[in-house]
C-alpha cells in the first residue's frame, strides 16, 4: 500500500511539472501507428482491461497508469504502472513497464517505420494485454501467487503506418524474449485502420461533432515463439474501436475485442481516458 | 521491495527533470526544411469557402497555439507564423508541412487530420498575417 501512495504522489508530481498541450492521441489500444507524443507534451492516461475467461475462471479488470511524454520529435518514452483486480481470485499490483519509440525518418513517408523498445517488470498476474505474444492461455489462479512469478522481458517492436486517403493503416511486427526464464523469443503482431468520422473542421466549438470521433478496428495476437509456432494455442482478438477527443486536452477510447481462438478470452473490454 | 521503489522514484525523477528542461526549450526554424515543387503547387480546395477559415482557427487553437501560440507570434516555444519567410510560402508548402511535420525541428506530424482540416488550418495562418490577404 505505500507504494500504491509514493505512485499515486509520484503521478500528481509529475502532472504538476507538464507543460499543457493538445495533440493525437491513438485509437487503438494495442497497435502503435506513427504519431509520437509532441515534444514537451506529457499525456497521462488511466485505462482499464476487462477479460471473461472462457474455462470458467474469473472475470478480470485490469487498470493501468500510463504516463506518455514526447522528448524529441523523433523520441517518445512511456511509463506504465498496472494492476489487476478479479472475482474471488484477489487482486494487486502486477508491475511497471517502460518503453521508448523512435521515429528513425524525418516527415511523413508512404510507410513510415517507428522502433519501439520495452522493458517489463511484471508479474504472471499482469492482465492488461498490451501486446499478445508466443501462445498459450493466460496463466490461471489465485492473484497472490501468480504475483510470486516475476517476469523481467525485453520487447522489441517494428511499427510501420501508413496514411492512405482518409484512413491510418498500420502493422505492428512483436519479439519479446523473456529474461527470467527460458521461453526463446516470443512473436506477435498487431493491425490497425483508423479514420476521423467529419472531415470538415466547424467553425464552432461542439462536443459531438462528427469531427471528435475517430473509428476503426485493430487486430492482435500471438505468433508462438523459437520454440515453436504451437498454432492451435495462439490467442489471437478482433477489436472495433472508438475513440472521442471530449476536449482539446482529454480524449476517452473504448474497444470490444473478441476472442477468435480457444485459449482467448470471449472478450477483452477496454476503455481509456487522456489527458494531455 | 525497496529496490523497486527506488526504481520507480528514480524513473519519476527523470521524467521531471526532462519536463523541466523542455519547458524551457525554444525550438527554432530548420533552414533546410523546404517543401518540394510539386506539394509547392498545390492548390487550397477550399479556397472558394472562406467561411472555412473558423474551422482553422478553433483547429489552430486546439493543435497549435501551445507552441505557436494564439496570436501564431510564437510564445517562445515555436517559430512567429506571422512572419514574412513563413507567410511568404504558397498554400501547398504549408500543407505540406503541416501534414509531414519535421520531426528533427520539433514541429509534429499532422496527417492524421483529414486532408480538408489541414487546408483548413492553412486558411488560418493567412488569417494572422498582419496584411491578412487571399489564398497564394
Amino acid at each position: 500500500m505505500p507504494s500504491f501512495r509514493i505512485c499515486v504522489l509520484a503521478l500528481l508530481f509529475s502532472c504538476s511539472a507538464a507543460d499543457r498541450a493538445a495533440g493525437q492521441e491513438r485509437a487503438y489500444f494495442v497497435t502503435y501507428d506513427h504519431y509520437l507524443e509532441e515534444p514537451g507534451n506529457l499525456e497521462v492516461a488511466i485505462a482499464t482491461t476487462t477479460g471473461r475467461p472462457k474455462n470458467g475462471h474469473s472475470v478480470y479488470t485490469a487498470p493501468w497508469v500510463e504516463l506518455e511524454y514526447g522528448f524529441t520529435g523523433w523520441w517518445t518514452a512511456e511509463l506504465y504502472l498496472e494492476g489487476v483486480t478479479t472475482r474471488g481470485e484477489g487482486n494487486g499490483f502486477t508491475g511497471w513497464r517502460f518503453e521508448s519509440r523512435f521515429r528513425p525518418l524525418k516527415g511523413e513517408h508512404g510507410l513510415n517505420p517507428v522502433l519501439y523498445v520495452e522493458y517489463e517488470n511484471i508479474s504472471e498476474a499482469s492482465r492488461i494485454q498490451k501486446e499478445i505474444v508466443g501462445a498459450g492461455p493466460l496463466p490461471a489462479g489465485p492473484i497472490a501467487e501468480l504475483q510470486a512469478e516475476r517476469a523481467h522481458e525485453l520487447e522489441g517492436k517494428l511499427i510501420l503506418s501508413s496514411v492512405v486517403g482518409p484512413w491510418n493503416v498500420a502493422e505492428n511486427f512483436i519479439v519479446e524474449r523473456n529474461l527470467s526464464a527460458s521461453e526463446g523469443v516470443e512473436f506477435g503482431y498487431s493491425v490497425g485502420m483508423s479514420r476521423a468520422v467529419g472531415t470538415l473542421a466547424s467553425g464552432t466549438s461542439c462536443h459531438f461533432c462528427a469531427e471528435n470521433f475517430v473509428i476503426g478496428a485493430e487486430a492482435y495476437g500471438g505468433l508462438g515463439s523459437t520454440e515453436g509456432i504451437a498454432g492451435g494455442e495462439q490467442r489471437h482478438y478482433l477489436a472495433p474501436v472508438l475513440r472521442w477527443h471530449v476536449t482539446a486536452r482529454t480524449t476517452l477510447k473504448g474497444s470490444a475485442a473478441f476472442g477468435l481462438t480457444e485459449n482467448s478470452d470471449r472478450y477483452l473490454l477496454r476503455f481509456g481516458f487522456a489527458y494531455r | 521491495m525497496r529496490r523497486r521503489l527506488a526504481c520507480g522514484s528514480g524513473l519519476m525523477l527523470m521524467l521531471n527533470v526532462a519536463i523541466t528542461a523542455q519547458t524551457v526549450q525554444i525550438r527554432q526554424r530548420d533552414p533546410g526544411w523546404s517543401a518540394p515543387p510539386g506539394a509547392t503547387s498545390k492548390a487550397n480546395p477550399l479556397a472558394d469557402r472562406p467561411e472555412a477559415a473558423a474551422g482553422g482557427r478553433k483547429l489552430f487553437l486546439q493543435r497549435c497555439s501551445v507552441c505557436h501560440g494564439e496570436d501564431g507570434r510564437g510564445a517562445g516555444r515555436a517559430p512567429d507564423l506571422t512572419a514574412p519567410d513563413v507567410q511568404v510560402q504558397s498554400d501547398g508548402a504549408l500543407y505540406w508541412k503541416i501534414t509531414g511535420g519535421n520531426t528533427r525541428g520539433g514541429m509534429p506530424t499532422f496527417s492524421f487530420l483529414p486532408e480538408l482540416q489541414r487546408w483548413q488550418l492553412v486558411m488560418h495562418l493567412r488569417m494572422l498575417a498582419p496584411d491578412s490577404g487571399s489564398s497564394r
